[in-house]
Formats: structure tokens, sequence, C-alpha cells
């Protein structure tokens, strides 16, 4: 039994549509991490030492604890103190908390590269924090981190494919449900791959072609 | 809900057999994916177009595809190609496949980044090429080396728990069994989330005993500039 080729071509439109699943909650995830991740790094600039304690310590937890397990915690333990999530909604949460710390981190490195000027203008011109931070800060720091956040999508989208782990059907789950009527599941599997792969790039296309745009209107 | 520690008593052997095999795993999987990735790096570095395109469709294929799905072909691929391993050998085998992809990245950015006068400063200050090498460039490369590959194989390891779903007995195979027999989740997720955050701790310790050795790289500081400080750093103000 070779590789089918034809087989291969067959199924892709099927696991194309699944990833229009995989695509919707990463969509979904990447907006509440971008919203939280920029709410903790304000949070964080206020320096209140027993706050960036405990978020020491949540970072510490995320970054050293692998993904799946996150998200095993999510599906099976907040269950336990009462909140029993649909499957989706346990892994939006899951990747979403995840992927808020991975953004605030970065944002945490950008914002050691952007110049005081501005804010050193901006604050003897008697503006407030929270206007610095909307007007001044926000922007530049987005614009700098532009590619870590092109990244960041990346990964989330990759994310999503763990998912298939607690029952969520997207397309590792579709191509192995297909494989287990056709008993082909290196076809499926590759397919399921190449689906991940256009996603990814497309991605990362428009994140250049973007970065490119941002630049020229820079100078 | 109470924390019943009683469970984590009845099965730590298990717990800690498959801590010691994720080690295991994350060490061979950092061993053979490095290797792979100073080949693919070198490849990446030859002149021409060919070798060139090679390893940037390697890499670009393997970082844009869940680990999940990579380690299911391999898995999936390899009895269809006639080849028949033990779990455990086809999931590092996979595991160390998709970090040479980024470790490959790193090596051919340190490389690229490394400076050629240095090389050749310290020829001319009566050095030999060897001596050049060995005190001048490599604490040089390998002090950019550090913190990415730091990160990538902190990555690594996490991703190691992917394995589970492929019949590989590691730390969270053995807690989804725990899970199973006890119904108990909040004690056995708990639990094995400490024991991951402890390994990466380790990874995390000894690379930073590794960088001090290697000369820490200058941190740029957001300085004494009590308005940068104040929107630019989120470190608790020190003293001064």
């Amino acid at each position: 039994m070779g590789f089918k080729f034809e087989y291969l071509l067959s199924i892709l439109p099927d696991l194309a549509l699944a990833a229009l699943v995989n695509v919707r909650l990463a969509a979904v995830i990447i907006a509440i991490a971008l919203m939280l991740g920029t709410m903790l790094t304000v949070l964080r600039s206020l320096k209140l030492r027993p706050v960036n304690a405990v978020v020491a310590i949540v970072i510490s937890f995320v970054r050293g604890t692998p993904l799946l397990i996150q998200i095993f915690i999510a599906y099976y333990v907040l269950p336990a103190v009462g909140l029993d999530l649909t499957p989706e909604v346990a892994g939006i949460a899951a990747i979403s908390f995840n992927s808020m710390v991975f953004v605030s981190e970065s944002m945490r490195g950008g914002l050691a590269s952007i110049d005081p000027g501005p804010l050193e203008a901006a604050t003897a011109l008697g503006l407030r924090p929270p206007v610095i931070w909307w007007k001044v800060v926000l922007p530049q720091l987005f614009r700098r981190i532009a590619p870590v956040l092109i990244n960041e999508a990346t990964i989330v989208v990759k994310g999503t494919a763990l998912l298939s782990v607690i029952t969520v059907v997207d397309v590792l789950r579709t191509a192995q449900q297909m494989a287990s009527s056709s008993y082909r599941p290196f076809e499926t599997l590759v397919g399921a791959a190449l689906v991940f792969l256009v996603v990814n790039l497309a991605i990362s296309l428009a994140g250049k072609t973007a970065e490119a745009r941002f630049a020229a209107t820079r100078m | 809900m109470r924390f019943d520690a009683s469970i984590l008593v009845d099965y730590w052997p298990l717990l800690a057999e498959g801590a010691w095999l994720t080690l295991r795993i994350t060490i061979a999987a950092f061993a053979l994916g490095y290797l792979a990735g100073i080949a693919v790096a070198l490849l990446a570095i030859l002149p021409g177009r060919l070798p060139r395109l090679m390893a940037s469709v390697y890499i670009e294929t393997l970082r844009n595809i869940p680990f999940i799905i990579i380690l299911f072909v391999v898995y999936y691929g390899l009895p269809f190609s006639g080849v028949r391993l033990p779990a455990t050998l086809v999931g590092t085998a996979a595991l160390a496949l998709f970090a040479s992809a980024y470790y490959a990245e790193i090596v051919r950015a340190a490389i690229l980044a490394l400076p050629r006068g240095q090389f050749e400063s310290a020829r001319v200050v009566g050095m030999s090429p060897a001596q050049a090498m060995w005190h001048v460039v490599a604490p040089q490369v390998l002090r950019t080396l550090v913190p990415p590959s730091t990160n990538m194989t902190l990555t690594m390891m996490k991703e190691s728990a992917v394995l589970s779903s492929v019949t590989v007995p590691e730390l969270t195979y053995q807690s989804l069994i725990v899970q199973g027999n006890t119904f108990a989740p909040f004690e056995v997720f708990a639990a094995v989330a400490a024991i991951y955050w402890l390994i990466a701790i380790g990874i995390a310790e000894a690379s930073r005993r590794l960088e001090r050795r290697v000369g820490a790289a200058q941190a740029a500081s957001v300085s004494a500039n009590p308005i940068a400080a104040r929107y630019l750093s989120l470190d608790a103000r020190r003293p001064s």
C-alpha cells in the first residue's frame, strides 16, 4: 500500500473546511490574549509589589508547564470547582491565558527598546498616564513588537491542534476520523500538516506585508 | 474542594518514573536535535541557492506545523514505510526533528552575527587561528547561542508532553493514567504541573550558570531616567 496521492487530494477540501474551526478559535484567542496581555502589562508597570509578585509566579507557572497540561487543567479541573466548560471554551480559556503571558512578556521586551524622549515630552505637556499609555507608549510598542506578535499568532494556531485531545473536532481530529474509516492515517495526517502549513505561511506573509506598510508610513 | 495528598502518596512512583523518562527524552532530543540543527545551519550558509533553499524549506515546514501533527505523521508514517520501532524511540526522534528546525535557525543567526573583524584582530595581535577561535570567537558565539537555545530547549521539554498521545509513558501519560484511576484531576495535574515547573526551573538555572561562565550579555538598562522607568520598566523600583 503506497502513498495514495489522489486520496490526499480528495480529502483536502474537507480538511480545509475543518481548518476554519482552528482559524476561528485562534482568532478569538489572539483577540483575548492581546487585550488581557496589554492590561497585564499596564498593571505590571504600576509596580505594586504584592501584585507583581503574584504575576511573577503566574508567569513562571505558565512558561514552565506544558500547554497540554494547562489545557487539561482547564478541561478536567475547572469543572471540579463548578466551572463546567464545553471543550471549545475550556480550550479557548487555556490557550488565551497562556498566550496572554507570552504577549505581556513580549511587550516587556519591547518596552526596553522605546526611546524615552516622547514620554518626557508628553509628561512635560501634562498628559495623564492613561493618555500617555494609550497615545504614546502603546502605538510605538505594538509597531515595534509586531513581528513577535505575528509569530505568537502562528504559535496560537498550532496550539489549537492540541484541542483535538479534548475532543474539539478540528483539523487533526477530522483527519483522525477520516483515517479510522479509510485506514489511511499517513495521507490524512499529511493533509492536516499541509493545511496548517498554508494557514501559518499565510499569516507570516500577511505580517510581513503589514510590516513593510508600517515601515513605509513611518518614513 | 480539598486537596487529597494520599493520592499522590499512592501514585508517586508512577509520576516519578514519568518525570525521569521526560527528562531522558528531553536530553536525548536536545543532543540529536542540536546536531541536526547545526548540520542544517551549515547547509543554510553554504554558497549557492540550492542548499540554502533546502535548508529554508526544512526550517519553514517544521516550524509552521504543530508538533502534535509532526509526531503523528512520523508515528504513522514509519510503519507505513515498513519500519517498526518502539513508541518512545519514535517520539524522541520526532521531538528532535521538531527542535532541530529551531536550533538550526538559532545557530544560523549566531554564525551570521559573528563579527569577522574579531577573528582578524586576534590574528593581528599574534594569536594562532586555533587560539583566535578558542579565545575570541567561540566565547562570543557561545554567548549569543545560550539564551535562545535555552528557550527552545524549555519549549521542547514542554512539547514532550504531547508524546503522551502516542502512548509514550512519560510524565503526562502517567498523569492521565493516575487521573483515570483516581478521578482526582486537581491533585494529579497540580502535582504534574509542579514537576514540569521544577524541571523547567532546573534547565533555566543550569543555563544561567553557563551564561555566567561564558560572560553575561550586556543588559540594556532603562537607566536612571524616572519617566522612562515609569512606563518602560515592569520591575519594581530599586532604591539607588
